[in-house]
């Protein structure tokens, strides 16, 4: 993973653990946020909202996949790469 | 009844609440905002911001669905959206078979006064009763969701909100009302488009349970078709008004006497419509050792909307006499009602 994905993941991760109350180590980097039972339909809004003000990027309805956001590892090159505007 | 539960020293929140911590003084975590990640008051400014774009745009025949329960809120809801917004409103009411008959009476009053167009829906008794039973003896939700809610509510209310969204679609209904208060909801979902295809990720486990237990009804009640979705070119957004008012609850239930609506007598402390909700209240608390409505009365506490001992008294309110008749209309069995730790109905007249 490049390095503007590692940071987007420690920011992701940090408003996780804040926001839905788990430990950063009870995260599993590679399964989904909703699977793990760490987010609901809320959360999801929840971290669509801080994705698009805390890190600047525009999420569209058509993102909410699975290859998008079916992990944090997922979204952190998902938001990397729309931030560089390759998707 | 005394309160026997330890709880924080400002708020309601009891010390078997999810990742609660207490400091020296008694001061649990949530009220010295250890565990809020984004400003509430940034979310409501931005909030309003967004509302007053929504407004620009107005629709035939109707503005927006509101979910109307007939509890004190979602009828504040409603006048709202009448008298201040000026909305076009289509009022819709689910009938789960336990609002109470003051509730019911309480809806045809206030959808007449303030001249809006209503409809009620009631799903099969059978279908529901069989949700219910799932959602009290198994565990079809996420822990995280029954933070805010118990389970029966959460059935009820995902069952509320994906019928509000079908009749938005069929009436072209840009907006989607309901009466929620921070506490009940996130700050940020104050506004959210109800892109259902959106959801449908967080939804597909539980509803996968819940069809596990109860049958492919599910998807008929909970589902909307792919057929149906296709032909979608805007969804609809969600809005909760009541979040963005600073109001206290003798002020809502001053306001709301106003049309003529009256304290249903026969519904515990955090209900003014359903029946059900002591039992799901009874369920959630033994099972998870809290009151579902911690959270959202805690929040109205720190808010100063409410005082503590106001709170707590709501929370202890439940008439567990009643749970008699409601596993009796739930169609419990015995062996359900020990599970549920339920009073034994045996010999009962």
């Amino acid at each position: 993973m490049e390095s503007e994905a590692l940071r987007i993941r420690a920011l992701l991760l940090g408003f996780v653990t804040r926001s839905f109350n788990v430990a950063e180590s009870d995260v599993k980097l590679d399964e989904s946020l909703i699977d793990q039972g760490v987010i609901d339909s809320f959360g999801l809004v929840e971290l669509t909202v801080f994705i698009e003000k805390e890190l600047g990027v525009t999420i569209r309805e058509s993102d909410m996949t699975r290859q998008a956001f079916g992990s944090v590892n997922k979204m952190a090159i998902f938001i990397a790469a729309r931030a560089r505007g390759e998707r | 009844m005394t309160d026997a539960v330890t709880r924080c020293a400002r708020c309601a929140l009891s010390a078997a609440f999810p990742s609660i911590e207490f400091d020296e003084h008694g001061v649990c975590s949530f009220c010295r905002d250890k565990m809020m990640a984004t400003s509430e008051q940034s979310a409501i400014d931005r909030a309003k911001e967004q509302l007053t774009g929504l407004l620009g745009q107005r629709s035939r025949p109707y503005d927006a669905i509101m979910c109307n329960s007939g509890g004190k809120d979602s009828t504040y809801t409603l006048k709202l959206a009448v008298e201040k917004y000026g909305l076009r409103v289509l009022s819709f009411t689910m009938d789960n078979g336990f609002i109470s008959p003051t509730a019911r009476k309480n809806i045809e009053i206030v959808v007449d006064t303030l001249g809006v167009d209503h409809l009620t829906v009631r799903p099969s008794s059978r279908f529901y009763r069989r949700v219910i039973k799932a959602t009290a003896l198994l565990p079809i939700y996420q822990e995280q969701t029954l933070r805010r809610i118990s389970a029966g509510c959460n059935a009820c209310i995902s069952l509320v909100n994906t019928t509000a969204l079908k009749l938005a679609l069929e009436k072209s209904a840009p907006l989607i009302l309901a009466g929620f208060t921070l506490g009940q909801i996130p700050a940020n979902a104050i506004i959210y488009r109800n892109h259902f295809r959106f959801f449908e990720e967080s939804r597909k486990d539980s509803l996968d349970r819940l069809r596990a237990a109860v049958g492919d009804e599910v998807d008929d009640y909970y589902g909307i078709s792919d057929a149906a979705l296709d032909r979608v070119e805007s969804y609809p957004f969600n809005v909760n008004l009541l979040c963005l008012e600073e109001v206290t609850e003798d002020q809502i239930v001053a306001e709301v006497e106003k049309l003529g609506w009256r304290r249903p007598a026969d519904v515990d402390g955090c209900s003014s419509n359903c029946q059900l909700n002591t039992f799901n209240n009874f369920v959630h608390q033994r099972k998870y050792g809290y009151s579902p409505y911690e959270l959202e009365l805690s929040h109205l506490i720190r808010k100063g909307l409410m005082t503590r001992s106001e709170a707590i008294a709501k929370i202890e309110d439940q008439p567990v006499e009643n749970l008699r008749f409601l596993a009796r209309k739930l169609e419990l069995s015995a062996q359900e009602r020990v599970q549920l730790g339920l009073p034994d109905l045996e010999n009962e007249p």
